[in-house]
């Protein structure tokens, strides 16, 4: 776990805690905006009651706490954000408990949006992406799993080669429209 | 008796047939002979930890895309898997908005594709939609087939099962508008597991999310397994012999994390599994060689009650 503090908080309260002082340079004025241009609510609402944080599952595991997140959020503090975002779990546990109907969750996912839009794709992302574009589904079919399911009497999950096709060529053509290859890097999956 | 679509996801068909097998067997002919049809044009539903995190655009365009298939023949979707319900439910919200499904059907019109919803009456010359209708399997079970019937059905109850049921996050909390159940105090699968003649243990922390979620396994597996360890340490205290969840999500997240700090491990299964069960299935047919846990000393032990 320690490997995981180390890793995944990007120092958020070493750097606080190194720096004492907060750099004027750090602060970002339009960082609230921003979240709310991707669907999380004004951050500026939240009271810093750590409802949130006391409910959080991953809170009580590493060093993250959604109301530090939240702070951060406030005062433009984007750097300290980077390295937190995708450990929520999306419970919506916060959510359920904040006084100030903020849901913190949300704002997580927001914080998403800004990084793959700032270049930070983690791989998964990409994997299930790819897979999406491949297949229509993003698990990666498996020949061994196929075998079973027709042994259950299943069909196998791509039976129908034609229609796969169709399918997989009308989600290529939505992912290409809103520019989603190009923002995860998967042009060269999508062939249209 | 209402009409459904089947939707099974993307974890299911390829990774847990057995689910899909028991889910098939549950609704047709010999279980409860309900109203479903296939799909084969459904796709992801899209996963809400990958593409609802990082473009809600392209998010609401895919499950519109589902969605619409559902429009022709009237019929509810009926998901299978907490995240599919969930992602599917908040995108026909989000269509709710004219904006959001104007923007939508714009693009969807590439593919030939319009999303409505569906018509349920005219007023004058305008006709009123109502949103497709999203629901959940546990849902289901429970409000439209009852809890009498499946307790009726049950031909071998699973007498002294000691079963841990644990609900999954987005059957609790799928939207911000919609709820099924009081999050903080769920009952259905209780009920669903009850009525299948065996024991719901109550233990500690039993609303916990499993630790999966949100692109967390993806992202860090040992902080998702490590909340995965507590929820399991808590279903042992409690002495249960499996665990039975709703979500296929849930079930590989307990299924695979056990391998890294249990030696045998608590046996995990989907609630469709549980019921073909006490239906009188033949165990063979619930896929359980594709779980990682092994269910064979917990099927002797149902053989034997």
């Amino acid at each position: 776990m320690a490997e995981v503090e180390k890793v995944f908080i990007s120092g958020l309260h070493e750097e606080l805690a190194e720096d004492r002082v907060i750099n004027e340079k750090d602060l970002d004025p339009e960082f609230a905006k921003e979240i709310r241009k991707y669907g999380g609510k004004n951050v500026m609402t939240c009271l810093q009651c750590g409802n949130c944080t006391g409910v959080c599952p991953i809170s009580l595991k590493i060093d993250y706490k959604t109301r530090n997140i939240i702070k951060c959020c406030q005062f433009g503090l984007k750097k300290y954000t980077l390295g937190t975002r995708w450990v929520c779990a999306t419970c919506y546990r916060c959510y359920e408990h904040c006084p100030a109907d903020l849901n913190p969750a949300e704002v997580m996912i927001a914080l998403r949006h800004i990084a793959v839009r700032e270049g930070i794709v983690p791989p998964f992302v990409k994997i299930a992406a790819t897979n999406l574009v491949k297949y229509g589904q993003s698990v990666k079919p498996d020949p061994e799993i196929d075998k079973i399911r027709v042994e259950l009497g299943l069909k196998p999950v791509h039976a129908d080669q034609e229609r796969l096709t169709a399918v997989v060529r009308e989600i290529q053509t939505l992912v290409h429209a809103t520019k989603y290859d190009k923002l995860i890097g998967i042009q060269e999956e999508v062939k249209l | 008796m209402n009409s459904y679509l089947y939707f099974f996801g993307c974890v299911i068909p390829n990774r847990y047939p057995g689910v899909e097998y028991a889910v098939r067997w549950v609704t047709g002919k010999n279980g409860f002979d309900m109203d479903v049809k296939e799909c084969d044009e459904f796709s992801c539903c899209p996963v809400p930890g990958i593409f609802y995190s990082t473009d809600k655009d392209t998010w609401l365009l895919l499950a519109a895309r589902n969605l619409v298939l559902a429009q022709p023949d009237r019929r509810d979707i009926l998901t299978v898997c907490n995240g599919c319900f969930a992602s599917l439910l908040k995108a026909t919200e989000y269509l709710q908005e004219p904006k959001n499904m104007g923007k939508v059907n714009r693009i969807l019109a590439q593919v030939g594709k319009k999303y409505t919803g569906i018509p349920v009456r005219s007023e004058g010359r305008r006709r009123i939609f109502e949103p497709v209708k999203v629901r959940h399997y546990i849902e289901v079970m429970a409000n439209d087939l009852g809890i009498d019937e499946i307790a009726k059905r049950t031909k071998h109850p699973l007498k002294n099962l000691r079963v841990a049921v644990h609900y999954g996050c987005h059957y609790l909390r799928p939207t911000e508008r919609t709820q099924i159940e009081d999050p903080n105090d769920p009952v259905l699968l209780d009920k669903i597991v009850e009525a299948c003649g065996a024991v719901s243990v109550d233990y500690e922390d039993k609303h916990d999310c499993c630790g999966a979620g949100g692109g967390v396994r993806s992202h860090v597996v040992d902080l998702a397994n490590s909340l995965t360890q507590d929820k399991c340490r808590n279903i042992s205290a409690a002495e249960a012999d499996c665990i039975v969840t709703g979500c296929p999500f849930c079930l590989l997240q307990f299924d695979n994390a056990q391998r890294s700090f249990a030696k045998d491990g608590i046996p995990v299964m989907h609630v469709s599994q549980l019921q073909a069960l006490a239906m009188g299935i033949d165990p063979i047919s619930l896929g359980f060689d594709t779980h990682h846990v092994s269910a064979h000393s917990l099927l002797r032990k149902i053989r034997g009650s």
